[in-house]
């Protein structure tokens, strides 16, 4: 049946691709020449860059299929172990060190060793995470590895790898192949091969496929589920390394350049595969170069669309991962929510919450802390700049409560919508013929463009009904990589050279304006208050209650009566029509909107960060201005003359590395951080009796813990003695002179609060 | 941020000792005019420009312009009797503020135009050194543009709050001028802040009326889409044709990672078409496209037997084409490769060793190597800390002597007290012959759509830059007119 659905979506995914290839060529490439020259030219050159994707993607197949983690730091992984390879082999100033050997020595020992402590200090805590959060963690070590790299190798010269068999190749027709690049395709075959044998053929595959279906019953039939998860992770990051060393030769050799290589067409040739089949995925990869050539040769989509070249991959993966079965509803297994019992907000606590998020944005813009111990002062137009960018970031951010933190329906793409939304709001200002604004000059527009966007989103839904988890991530991958690359740049979509002046100048609510730059970052901080309280409001309703039980099981929600389909697409219009309006208030922010604002990095910060805060939660909003204040703070501290360890920590480190390794931290702190900070804060609340109960339960959950069986199930250890006393409050009296006695009782008052 | 020069007392012996080599150097032009015919301004097909100009150290040393053509006549101190005023923001009682913004940190390209961050500093650090400007000492702050809109936007917002002016500004994300073009000065009236900048590609900076680039752009301003006039320099394309006694086919490079990228080159093809130069392919040259990507357009060059090989992409981008038509077996010697100042760096030599062999590079400024020929760039090469420093610190240099040149002619007409961000871009829109006293080709700020035609043509030969022409070291060849020619950059496509 598998093999039947594997066929099936090859054939349905190759249909479409070829389908595309040639409507594109009828229409685009009458004029151009085809000659079996130039056929052998793209095909060579294809076919050299295919096997460069293959080689990546199979690494991405083998640590998904043996642990099932989509890992995206694999690319990060290639990169740095590329750049270990650069120091040992090119730049080093002893003796020469044959390329072999270093590939040899990076692929063996550095790139294992790293994959082993990967799996060691972060994926084995994920094993029973939430899909986002597993995601989210590989994101931010991408991040923090590429950071990493960057800071290392630091740009102030120009790094090159050289080729294996430099100069050297055979020839097709008129053709050279070098050999370096022959060896590629070879080696992707080989790979794929070998790694089909281990994975099928041998005792020690079949245990690391078994591990990912069931951990315990692997471990009942002898295995070692630990080891086998290490040695996986090792494994992909070999095979990370190896892509790494063999593709930096042929690029700009710099940490951007090689991950964007490695990672997105990867994934898409990954998914060709099913993110299973090993030989569908040398395929894929293969089947990704060869497109990309033939459109670089035949097809010419004029100026108007520069980067479509770049979407090539994007809409391969969005046909391969529409062309994919149905998934099948996932039942006979305990949802994996953490928390059984959910308290959610009452609207009064969010009306309350609201309103402090208001006073508490005007009092900082104002400066009317005086009572902090350190008074930042009144914005400067500067900081009040900072502070609307967080503000839109925010609105945009929250867009994503209803539909990944509640319904479960993961999101790369919330920029697509905000895009969709500017883009709308500059064309009807333009169609209505409002002058020299760009837009339509008055906020009333704001919830027709949200009306606008939500069918978007509806139909983004219609494609995204079919399919769950991981697939539907990476379908949303696509859709933000084909937007940002084939639709925002065209220049009837965002003008590339004209601007408007002043928009938020111009911009009123019925007879209110907004004419300065603190009172429209009032505005925003208001429409991001009242988006919050919405949210809590929209938690508390039908739906709100729908898309949490569709998130925690789609049987279930289905069998008490709830229509799966129809509440995802109320999720997705609602989610798009949120970002669509932010989008709005993105573009009305700026005097001149440019596609680059809604790219794909963008947009994965934005969920990187709600995702480390907690998606589920509309205050997590406001953690999209960490980087801000951080960076706010460390201007403020240069400018008071206080330049040292603290600015350095604050601008060179935490800016640079704290998505990432926020993300990171998600590893021990799965629901976000806001989660964390709120179980601290909530039983100060006079209210908040539940709180309290709760967090008094923890500590006689932890008590249990430390005082480890009393000797009746585990042996009675002066460890456990010492475990026991501490728990119970109990204390050795030494006092001089009254000789010593065990066993003092404290009051006990602490532990029963 | 500024880079370690040695000791101030080195520094300074340094520059007493290259005070004595100008004067005496003076001297012996100044014998030399008087005993020659020759106008200075066609010898060698050089342009001089002689900026007379305040001592602004007061101190009576006639440094203050640079040059070695100019017999200053004696002025009084400026700084003597006045009570310094804080006349503008930015500018104290005894500093002035500039800020310097560029794109240096960013995952997509780190340390971009971190050269210009230097070239700013180092400049400061000399004026400082020779008693300040305008009475004052210079205060540069580095504000990171990031390769980012919005943090650019904050660099603008940054010197409309603090700063006289922008200098040296290089960054590629200039769209949204709004606040640089219209934010209040110390009166309150929407001046702007004056911006000297070196590199820009967005129309709406390119256009900004405070703004005034070094890398022009030569462009007709305003523009708002469609056909726009350009003045192009082909005086490289034009001398190799006639010297190698060839018409140039062949391909072109476009740098295709920005619309605005792509855009910029529009009128050099254009004007190259002029000169008599035919294209069998126009090719973007992608930062991450791959080697094995060039392998097309080795074919087309192999198809149409072309002889001409142009780099309008960076250094690497050149190197990948030298080297995939190395490895598919064309005879690279019979091809001409000529690449912009994009190539002119230690890098390229370093990184593409026997690649780089043969290829020839079009400047507008005199090279690095010929310091002993011009004053400005003998102390610029003394400044700078480096043997072979980045284009950029060379730019954001010489906006630093335009906006000084600037400032020092205020000083001289109001006194120091004169200066306001208004007098500057009154000042900066007056300059209609900059020319950094010899060492860049001239440049008219008066209008956006002229440009420099002069240039000199060098040659990686052995491992170095070589000058080919014109062949009299310390020269620009200024005898080539630029090109006008009107074109859409938006309907500009790649083959």
């Amino acid at each position: 049946m598998k093999r039947f659905q594997i066929r099936t979506s090859l054939l349905v995914a190759l249909g479409a691709a070829l389908a595309s290839l040639t409507i594109l060529v009828w229409r685009y490439g009458a004029d151009t020449e085809v000659s079996s020259e130039k056929i052998v030219v793209a095909t060579v050159v294809g076919l050299t860059i295919g096997a460069l994707y293959s080689l990546s993607a199979t690494g991405l197949v083998v640590v998904y299929t043996t642990t099932g983690t989509f890992n995206f730091a694999h690319g990060g992984i290639g990169v740095f172990s590329a750049f270990v390879y650069w120091e040992i082999v090119e730049n080093r100033t002893g003796p020469e060190l044959p390329q072999w050997l270093g590939l040899l020595l990076v692929v063996l020992v550095v790139a294992p060793a790293l994959g082993v402590a990967i799996d060691v200090i972060l994926m084995r805590r994920l094993r029973d995470a939430p899909l986002v959060v597993q995601l989210m963690v590989t994101v931010g070590l991408m991040v923090f590895l590429l950071t990493l790299t960057g800071q290392i190798w630091q740009a102030d010269k120009i790094r090159g790898v050289s080729f294996f068999w430099e100069g050297q190749g055979f020839s097709i027709g008129e053709q050279k192949v070098a050999w370096h690049r022959f060896a590629n395709l070879v080696i992707a075959a080989i790979i794929a091969v070998f790694l089909r044998i281990l994975l099928f053929r041998t005792r020690m595959g079949v245990a690391m496929r078994a591990v990912v279906d069931n951990r315990d019953l692997t471990a009942l039939n002898g295995a070692r589920p630990g080891a086998l998860s290490a040695f996986a992770w090792a494994l992909g990051s070999s095979l990370a390394a190896l892509a790494g060393i063999l593709v930096a030769p042929e690029v700009e050799f710099n940490p951007t350049n090689l991950n964007s290589l490695m990672l997105i067409v990867a994934i898409s040739a990954a998914a060709f595969g099913q993110i299973r089949s090993l030989p569908l995925t040398v395929v894929g990869g293969l089947l990704i170069g060869l497109l990309e050539s033939y459109n670089r040769e035949w097809i010419d989509l004029g100026a108007d669309f520069p980067f479509a070249g770049r979407a090539v991959a994007p809409i391969v993966l969005f046909l391969v991962v529409l062309a994919l079965p149905q998934a099948r509803l996932s039942v006979g297994r305990v949802s994996n929510n953490l928390r059984p019992i959910e308290r959610t907000t009452h609207v009064w606590e969010g009306a309350v919450g609201a309103v402090f998020i208001i006073f508490m944005g005007w009092a900082i813009a104002r400066g009317a802390l005086h009572f902090l111990v350190w008074d930042p002062g009144e914005w400067s137009s500067v900081s009040l700049n900072k502070g609307i960018s967080a503000m839109v970031l925010a609105l945009i951010a929250l867009s994503l409560v209803p539909l990944t933190g509640w319904a479960g329906q993961v999101n790369f793409a919330p920029l697509a919508f905000a895009g969709f939304g500017a883009f709308l709001f500059l064309r009807l200002g333009l169609w209505f013929g409002v002058p020299d604004t760009g837009g339509t000059g008055n906020l009333v527009w704001l919830p027709v463009i949200g009306l606008l966007c939500a069918p978007l989103g509806a139909l983004l839904a219609v494609f995204a009904a079919r399919l769950s988890g991981l697939y539907l991530a990476l379908l949303s991958l696509a859709f933000a990589l084909i937007t940002s690359n084939v639709l925002f740049p065209h220049p009837q979509v965002f003008p590339r050279v004209h601007t408007f002046p002043s928009p938020y100048l111009d911009v009123g609510l019925f007879r209110i304006d907004f004419d300065s730059r603190f009172s429209f970052f009032m505005l925003l901080m208001t429409m991001f208050a009242l988006g919050m309280f919405c949210l809590v409001v929209l938690r508390r309703s039908r739906y709100g209650r729908r898309w949490v039980a569709m998130q925690d099981s789609q049987a279930a929600a289905a069998t008490v009566g709830v229509n799966v389909i129809w509440t995802k697409i109320v999720v997705y219009a609602t989610s798009s029509a949120m970002a669509g309006m932010a989008g709005v208030l993105w573009a009305t922010s700026k005097s001149t909107v440019d596609f680059r604002d809604f790219d794909l990095l963008n947009g994965l910060t934005i969920v990187l960060l709600m995702a480390a805060a907690g998606m589920s939660f509309p205050v997590a909003g406001l953690f999209l201005s960490f980087q801000f204040v951080f960076e706010g703070l460390a201007e403020r501290l240069e400018q008071t003359g206080n330049v040292g360890f603290l600015v350095w920590l604050l601008k060179d480190f935490l800016a640079k590395f704290g998505p990432g390794m926020l993300a990171i931290g998600m590893v021990v702190n799965q629901r976000g951080a806001i989660f964390e900070m709120g179980k601290g804060f909530a039983p100060l609340l006079p209210w908040r009796d539940d709180a309290r109960a709760e967090l008094a339960a923890e500590r006689a959950t932890k008590r249990e813990a430390e005082i480890g069986g009393l000797g009746l199930t585990e042996p009675f250890t002066s460890e456990a003695v010492v475990g026991l006393d501490s728990a119970l409050g109990i204390v050795d009296d030494v006092t001089p002179g009254a000789g010593y006695r065990h066993g003092v009782a404290r009051p006990m008052e602490s532990t029963h609060d | 941020m500024s880079k370690s020069k040695g000791s101030m007392s080195e520094r300074k012996s340094r520059r007493v000792a290259l005070r004595w080599l100008s004067a005496v150097l003076a001297l012996g032009l100044l014998a030399g005019a008087c005993g020659s015919d020759r106008d200075d301004t066609d010898a060698g097909n050089t342009t001089t420009t002689t900026t007379e100009a305040p001592d602004p150290g007061g101190d009576g040393d006639g440094d203050g312009d640079g040059t070695t053509t100019t017999t200053e006549a004696p002025t009084a101190d400026p700084c003597a009797d006045v009570t310094l005023e804080a006349t503008e923001i930015g500018v104290s009682e005894d500093t002035i503020k500039v800020i310097v913004m560029a794109d240096v940190d960013s995952p997509l390209a780190p340390g971009l135009f971190q050269g210009s961050v230097d070239g700013v500093m180092a400049w400061a650090e000399k004026v400082n050194a020779e008693g300040g400007l305008a009475c004052r000492q210079v205060e540069v702050e580095f504000h990171d543009s990031k390769l980012n809109g919005q943090t650019t936007v904050e660099g603008f917002l940054k010197a409309c709050d603090s700063a006289l002016a922008l200098v040296g500004t290089t960054v590629l994300f200039g769209l949204d001028v709004e606040d640089l073009n219209t934010c209040a000065d110390q009166a309150g009236d929407p001046t702007g802040v004056p911006d000297v900048s070196y590199i820009t590609t967005e129309v709406p900076h390119q256009c900004s009326a405070v703004s005034f680039h070094l890398s022009r752009p030569g462009a007709e301003c305003p523009y708002e889409g469609g056909e726009r006039d350009y003045n192009a320099s082909v005086g490289a394309v034009s001398y190799l044709q006639e010297s190698l006694g060839v018409d140039f086919h062949g391909i072109f490079l476009v740098p295709s990672d920005l619309p605005s990228t792509i855009a910029s080159m529009a009128p050099q093809t254009a004007a190259q078409q002029e000169v008599g130069v035919t294209f069998d392919g126009v090719f973007g040259a992608s930062g991450s496209a791959t080697q094995a990507e060039f392998g097309p357009f080795v074919n087309t060059i192999r198809d149409n037997e072309s002889n001409y090989v142009y780099n309008g992409s960076n250094d690497q981008a050149m190197l990948k084409m030298k080297r995939e038509a190395a490895l598919q077996g064309l005879d690279t010697e019979s091809i001409t490769w000529l690449c912009t100042l994009s190539c002119y760096t230690p890098a390229f030599i370093e990184e593409g060793g026997a690649d780089a062999e043969g290829v020839y590079i079009w400047s507008f400024f005199l090279p690095f190597e010929e310091a002993d020929t011009n004053d400005e760039l003998a102390v610029f090469m003394d400044n700078i800390g480096t043997d072979f420093p980045p284009a950029w610190a060379a730019g954001a240099w010489v906006d630093g002597l335009l906006f000084e040149q600037a400032v020092e002619a205020i000083v001289e007409r109001d006194g120091p007290n004169g200066l306001t961000r208004k007098s500057v871009l009154d000042e900066l829109a007056t300059v209609t012959t900059f020319d950094a006293n010899g060492w860049w080709s001239t440049t008219d700020f008066t209008t956006t759509n002229t440009i420099g035609g002069c240039f000199v043509v060098l040659q990686v030969q052995d491992g170095e830059y070589v000058r080919v022409h014109p062949e009299e070291r310390g020269t620009l060849d200024c005898t080539i007119d630029t090109v006008a020619v009107t074109t859409d950059p938006d309907t500009f496509t790649l083959d």
